[in-house]
């Protein structure tokens, strides 16, 4: 009988060390082994209750879906591309078809359909699993650009009836009974194909972000994964059936390097929520010990709670002011060094008992030992609130092409303008131009068909992670942003634009700024209120509005986002103050290709698409006229027209 | 749950208030397995047709039998026991229910225990509690109602509530679905929803429906006969295409050309 409750005990060495040379797949077989019934690797909510399989079960859908798929005619080192969200079939697909040979690559289901063809297209993807109708229905519409297509086979069900006759499309659970036939008639056939497979070959591909343009894809090999999840079993709570929630979309690396590196080689149990809708609820229900995610989710969680707490009751706002005092005098008292005397460590510890920890259980993250941020640079303000509750979050940092997160904050030695040290068996230098350079079994094989760019992000060896950064006088690094994205004014001035960027994200008003000033006399920024909590605020005022253009052009609004601003410039040096600004009619959108999928924005676009304004603000007009193109999710473009202000901060 | 037999013969039925005579000599029928739509102006009668067939309404004359047995008298309770669920035009649900429990209500008729055993909470009545929750949960899924299952009903917005609406009349696994305007003030996202899960519930699941509705586009893509009444008679009935180009029901919903003077204004 398989247990539920995580065993605390690590996965034991000698087995670890057996793992040595051996793929992912081959990973999962000896896991099977181990394991077999009595742990549970994945766990599933579906119909409102949590499903679980052992590493047996686990095993054998994988062993099935391969088998399905070398039936339909898979070939070593073929291309399976997945359009999925985060459900077990995912994995069930990348290790079942790595077990063959083939080489796994993730999309996102947000994706466009031509954006979806065109990285099908470029890696010839012959098998496609896809989450559903929606993405079924994007793919045959571009059937015409994929000649190399053998099958398309989608997992849920739901709505597909009318597809029937359709000779490409097949379910999910008939690959499964293929698979199953297929075994039948040739015994021996998955462990023949297991054993083929080189820790050394590419498991896995990841499509990077493309901040700066086309992206580019980064090919990691089993290698590199099992590195990855031998870092983090020797320095983090790692235990076996240690509960991890599956959030992060797939084609990101954060889900990909905990799946198949660290839940595989230690023995950790995925989870998966109900729905992409779901996700709050169905985190309260595991409460994950570990977590990692993007600043973008942290800040959303603190925003979040802010608000909860000012809708809340007299009573209730009041213990939180005192409570959030008293956590922010130990958090400052810390990061100076200074000690915390026991009155205000009795103080601190009654606050957690009262206020902070039936407040982190309501939002599921009572159970962490600990938790990470990655992705972005968060705001130092963000850290220390949720450090003040009692939340042990730390932030990370690590890259596509590094397989995910090397560098980690110490537990005792939390700074916020840092990231930390480096994980065990990798090694961070400096560059004389102050890049950042990672040495480590982790790191990439190359990027795929890109000979140039894999020469380019190599010296000696050496990665280049094209971040400037430094290390602080105790070895911690600290990473000041994108080299490429340093920019200086018109005296020379060099300024991050990402530092002032997150400083006025922290606002419960601005949902997302970008900061300009290259080789200008000063700095001025675009802004998107946050929809949500501005709109509660002008509710609470009795300002009418209609849509977020409307919102985002009532006088009252432009006062409000101008008193966070000046709040702002208060914390910058002179020479990073923003001067003017305007509040954007429209919210910058992956679809309109401001923002990257993983929702970084895309500064250069913005730049060119907002020219006129940006120049507005230059030549100290006071409002222009805007015409502007939203593109919707079902690709029809509408048009904008509006006047636009420009707000003078000082 | 589908694919059962629903029969319904309603044969010559008039109801009258006092002097309004509301439906005169109405017959129709609806076999298993049809989506047949009502249609009319305001005031035809539809949703008084459809209270007569669910009992809300006790018929002036005429008959309406269901698989054979006539039901004209029939209160509402024994209605859903045979196999007759329905929704509302202006949603009700228990505002200060969540979804879940709103819908296990429905299962009401459906359970077997009585009240000694469920004090007991005995072995027999946990597997059919369990036998529920399975049903609703099935439903719930076909909804996409996961995120809200445990919401308050009141605290819903309104195109959600008449989803849960229809969730509610599901989990009774009636034989006979009757829908009163469904798509009633929806956004076009939420009617493209609604229609999804109807034609779904049709193709897939085999569910007899009859539904009254008002919005043409959405009437004469999904159903497969439409009836037409105005002023409480029986106008027309037919395929959609054949109701659409059919001069009667044209008059009916705009009225007489020549009375508006609109076949004058050729000539000038």
């Amino acid at each position: 009988m398989a247990r539920h409750a995580p065993s605390g005990r690590k996965i034991p060495t000698d087995h670890l060390e057996k793992m040595e040379g051996r793929t992912l797949p081959q990973i999962l077989a000896m896991q099977a082994e181990l394991f077999g019934r009595e742990h549970i690797a994945i766990r599933e909510k579906a119909y409102g209750i949590w499903q679980a399989h052992t590493w047996e079960d686990y095993l054998r859908y994988a062993r099935y879906t391969g088998l399905g798929l070398k039936a339909l005619g898979l070939t070593r080192h073929d291309h399976v591309a997945m359009i999925v969200n985060n459900h077990p079939e995912w994995l069930f697909t990348q290790l079942g078809a790595q077990a063959f040979g083939a080489v796994t690559l993730n999309l996102f289901t947000s994706a466009v359909a031509p954006e979806l063809a065109g990285a099908l297209a470029r890696i010839q993807a012959g098998f496609v699993i896809v989450q559903d109708q929606e993405q079924v229905d994007k793919l045959l519409e571009q059937t015409a650009n994929l000649p190399h297509l053998k099958a398309i086979i989608y997992i849920d069900p739901t709505g597909m009836r009318g597809y029937a006759g359709n000779r490409l499309l097949m379910s999910f659970k008939d690959l499964l009974e293929l698979g199953k036939i297929h075994e039948a008639r040739h015994p021996g056939l998955f462990l023949d194909e297991l054993a083929k497979g080189k820790a050394d070959e590419t498991a896995h591909m990841i499509m990077t972000s493309g901040t700066t343009g086309v992206s580019k894809l980064a090919m990691l090999s089993h290698r590199n994964y099992a590195a990855m999840g031998r870092k983090w079993i020797a320095s983090a709570p790692v235990t076996i059936g240690a509960n991890w929630l599956s959030m992060t979309p797939p084609a990101w690396i954060v889900d990909q390097m905990w799946a198949f590196g660290v839940s595989l080689l230690g023995g950790m149990t995925m989870n998966f929520p109900e729905t992409p809708e779901t996700v709050t609820a169905d985190f309260r229900d595991i409460g994950p010990s570990l977590l990692i995610s993007s600043s973008r989710f942290w800040e959303d969680l603190a925003s979040r709670i802010r608000v909860k707490v000012d809708d809340a009751g007299p009573v209730h706002r009041a213990a939180f002011g005192l409570a959030e005092r008293i956590g922010m005098a130990c958090i400052e008292r810390a990061e100076k060094r200074r000690p915390v005397g026991p009155g205000l460590r009795g103080l601190h510890w009654l606050a957690r008992l009262l206020v902070f920890n039936p407040l982190l259980d309501r939002v599921g993250c009572s159970g962490f030992e600990s938790a990470y941020t990655g992705g972005h640079p968060i705001s130092p303000d963000v850290i220390r609130f949720f450090r003040a509750c009692g939340l042990n979050l730390k932030q990370c940092y690590g890259l596509t092409e590094t397989c995910g997160i090397f560098q980690v904050q110490p537990d005792d030695e939390v700074k916020p303008e840092t990231v930390g040290t480096a994980l065990p068996d990798t090694q961070v230098k400096i560059s004389s131009d102050q890049e950042v350079m990672v040495l480590s079994a982790s790191v990439f094989t190359g990027y795929y068909n890109d000979y140039e760019a894999t020469e380019a992000a190599f010296e000696h060896g050496w990665f280049l992670t094209g971040d400037a950064g430094y290390f602080d006088d105790d070895g911690h690094l600290v990473i000041i942003g994108r080299k490429q994205d340093i920019i200086r004014d018109k005296e020379g001035n060099a300024f991050s634009p990402d530092f002032i960027e997150t400083r006025l994200k922290f606002s419960l008003f601005i949902k997302e700024a970008v900061i300009f000033g290259e080789g200008r006399p000063f700095i001025t920024a675009l802004i998107n209120i946050d929809m949500g909590n501005t709109g509660n605020w002008a509710e609470d005022r009795m300002i009418p509005y209609t849509t977020y253009t409307d919102l985002s052009q009532r006088p009252e609004v432009e006062q409000l986002i101008l008193e966070e601003v000046r709040k702002v410039n208060d914390q910058l040096p002179q020479r990073m103050k923003i001067k003017r600004f305007i509040l954007l009619y429209k919210l910058l959108d992956a679809d309109d290709e401001e923002l990257t999928r993983t929702g970084k924005v895309r500064r250069r676009f913005v730049y060119g698409l907002y020219l006129p304004m940006i120049e507005a603000m230059y030549q100290g007009l006071d409002s222009l006229p805007v015409k502007g193109k939203v593109r919707y999710r079902d690709g029809q473009v509408g048009m904008i027209e509006t006047t636009a202000n420009v707000i003078t901060v000082y | 749950m589908a694919g059962r037999q629903a029969e319904l013969e309603v044969r010559g039925l008039s109801l009258a208030f006092g002097g309004i005579q509301a439906i005169k000599d109405v017959s129709l029928s609806v076999h298993t397995g049809e989506l047949v739509a009502v249609i009319g102006p305001n005031g035809a009668g539809k949703t008084s047709l459809l209270n007569c067939i669910t009992g809300f309404y006790r018929a002036t004359s005429g008959d309406i039998t269901f698989n054979g047995k006539s039901i004209v008298n029939m209160h509402t309770h024994k209605l859903t026991s045979l196999g007759i669920g329905r929704t509302f035009q202006n949603i009700e649900l228990f505002p200060g229910m969540t979804v879940l429990q709103n819908m296990l209500l429905a299962r009401h008729t459906r359970s077997k225990y009585n009240f000694g055993l469920a004090c007991l909470y005995a072995p027999a009545v946990k597997r059919e509690e369990v036998r529920h929750h399975e049903i609703l949960e099935e439903i719930i899924d076909f909804l996409e109602m996961q995120s809200i299952r445990k919401e308050l009903v009141g605290s819903l917005p309104y195109g959600m509530r008449k989803r849960v609406e229809l969730g509610r009349a599901l989990a009774s696994e009636p034989s006979l679905l009757v829908l009163d305007e469904p798509f009633a003030g929806m956004t076009l996202e939420e009617k493209e929803d609604m229609v999804r899960f109807l034609l779904e519930l049709h193709d897939g699941w085999g569910q007899t429906m009859i539904l009254v509705e008002h919005d043409m586009s959405i009437v004469m893509s999904i159903s497969e006969r439409v009836i037409v009444l105005n002023f409480g008679e029986k106008l027309a009935e037919g395929l959609p295409e054949e109701i659409q180009d059919h001069p009667d029901v044209i008059r009916a919903y705009l009225g007489d050309t020549m009375d508006l003077g609109l076949g004058a204004s050729e000539g000038a």
